[in-house]
């Protein structure tokens, strides 16, 4: 390096580190960051911080007490990847589970995605600088996460999935309180939106930030609310459905954009779209009584063989690939995370952008470090 | 319902953001919180929560069911056979005698398995959850501490013949 006079104005590359520690960083990821002044030229995510080996501990786990890992991996969205697990374990050992049980589930993972979402429609606000939202959203949550408590028992870790069906049915008049829950959410969401949706200061922050174009959300294995942002028009809940979703008519949010904006709309839109699915389901459950979950023999043991399911979670789409010798633990359990494929695109998002730019983008991508890292 | 139509294109005046600010302030101000007031008032808990594990001590047979089904082992028990002599019955009868039954709440991650394999109705979920220690080791409840949460286990979950 230079030094003397020129040393002020000689241009040099600083690398500088977000994380694993910065608040921003909702979790452990950390960024290597190269910047020029206040440019970004080079981004490289280093994820790994939070890894605890979901995958191979599952290899020693029978599936109920896999239920509390895959719902601890990612915790915004619990349900979903219990279910997740759930659903494998029943294609490879062929049990049809009840009905009831189905549309239970379906309208729990809605709910659940509407958790998720507002999560994100709270956190994403107060990371570049909007404090309200955030109180908006987590007063909409309680209202869910009573009625998630009261059904499961968890107001974060379920614990509710178990192969062949739930493990128990809903406490009687629990239709009706989730309903009412769903109603005041979706009245609760009126002031958010109105908050954000025409927000100057939003808008100035995030519109044109961060552009991912659909060809390259593609080739990173971008899916769910990030992808739809981007034009990639992909829901697993419509093009392969699973549960009774062929059932439902799943209306697939979608944007052109593909920025920062365009994402934070996908996911504020896409609430509506899950209240309306939520409550959907729950018409079909008041109509469908019987048992919730199909008698297994005490030590279950799937058949040998191996099966891959893939669902739409919340945060996009998550696969579990199974392979069964025949034990009661899986031999393998390999997950396919939305969140781990979402941040592979930030190393080219985020080149060419200025650092307060870098936080509306990461922000933006909506993943959960434990879904990263698992 | 909103489908996959764009809004953005009515953008309000400059400046009128500012003054729906201070409304909404305003608004705001006069309205009552949401908040619920905790230690003053006790939060009402669904009877599923799982707050606490309780131990009715008269049904553990110490069978072990629960302790090996626990995916991270925090429950520790120890017994020891104990015969006793029944009145009107031919021969001695052999019993299991609790001498210890821990649960580790600082490795316990509430996952509710011991409490559903537990064959004799000796585990049982109680909603409480304000039972944090300053040191971790008080985090490990004997028989004893685990009995005293009985008394707030719902009574929808308790099975005939238990108070």
């Amino acid at each position: 390096m230079t030094v003397g006079v020129g040393a002020g104005t000689e241009p040099t590359d600083m690398v500088l580190n977000i994380g694993p520690q910065h608040p921003s960083t909702h979790g452990v990821l950390r960024l290597l960051l190269r910047v020029d002044g206040e440019r970004v030229t080079e981004c490289e995510p280093v994820v790994g911080y939070m890894h605890r080996g979901a995958e191979k501990l599952y290899e020693v786990r029978d599936f109920r007490q896999i239920m509390l890992l895959a719902n601890r991996h990612d915790w915004l969205s619990a349900f979903s990847s219990e279910l997740g697990v759930a659903l494998a374990a029943e294609r490879l050992a062929g049990i049809e589970v009840p009905e009831r049980a189905v549309w239970l589930r379906m309208a729990l993972a809605e709910m659940n995605r509407v958790l998720n979402h507002l999560m994100f429609l709270g956190s994403y606000p107060l990371e570049i600088g909007a404090i309200t939202p955030m109180f908006y959203a987590f007063t909409e949550r309680e209202r869910l996460q009573a009625v998630m408590e009261e059904a499961s028992g968890g107001r974060v870790h379920y614990m509710y999935n178990c192969v062949g069906g739930l493990k128990s049915d809903v406490p009687s008049g629990w239709e009706g309180r989730a309903r009412r829950a769903l109603d005041e959410v979706e009245h609760g969401m009126v002031r958010l939106d109105k908050m954000l949706r025409h927000n100057e200061i939003f808008a100035a922050r995030t519109k044109g930030v961060g552009v991912l174009d659909a060809a390259t959300a593609a080739a990173f294995g971008v899916t769910g609310p990030v992808a739809r942002a981007s034009g990639l028009d992909f829901d697993l809940r419509r093009d392969e459905p699973y549960l009774a979703y062929p059932e439902l008519d799943v209306p697939v949010v979608l944007r052109a954009e593909g920025d920062c904006h365009a994402r934070f709309m996908v996911l504020l839109d896409q609430v509506q779209v899950s209240i309306d699915l939520a409550r959907q389901c729950l018409e079909r459950l008041a109509g469908t009584p019987g048992p919730v979950n199909v008698k297994l023999p005490k030590i279950f043991k799937p058949p040998v063989g191996e099966t891959y399911v893939w669902t739409e979670n919340p945060l996009g789409a998550n696969g579990y690939y199974l392979v069964s010798r025949g034990e009661k633990t899986p031999w393998r359990l390999k997950l396919r995370t939305a969140s781990y494929a979402n941040v592979q695109a930030l190393a080219t998002l985020m080149t060419g952008c200025l650092i307060p730019d870098m936080i509306a983008i990461l922000g933006s991508m909506f993943f959960v470090v434990g879904d990263i890292d698992k | 319902m909103r489908g996959a139509v764009c809004h953005d294109e009515c953008m309000r005046l400059p400046g009128s953001g500012l003054v729906s600010g201070l409304v909404a302030t305003a608004r705001t101000a006069a309205r009552r919180a949401v908040t619920s007031q905790y230690p003053e008032h006790e939060p009402d808990l669904p009877e599923r929560s799982r707050g606490v594990i309780a131990l009715h001590e008269p049904n553990c047979t110490s069978c072990m069911l629960c302790a090996r089904e626990c995916p991270d082992w925090c429950i520790y028990i120890d017994s020891h056979k104990e015969t006793v002599e029944v009145e009107g019955a031919a021969r001695p009868r052999q019993v299991n005698v609790l001498d210890r039954f821990d649960i580790d709440f600082s490795l316990c991650m509430y996952c509710g398995i011991c409490v559903d394999v537990c064959p004799f109705d000796a585990l049982f979920w109680a909603p409480d959850f304000a039972y944090a220690e300053g040191d971790i080791r008080d985090l490990l409840h004997d028989k004893g501490h685990l009995g005293e949460w009985m008394a707030n286990v719902p009574d929808g979950a308790k099975p005939e013949g238990v108070e």
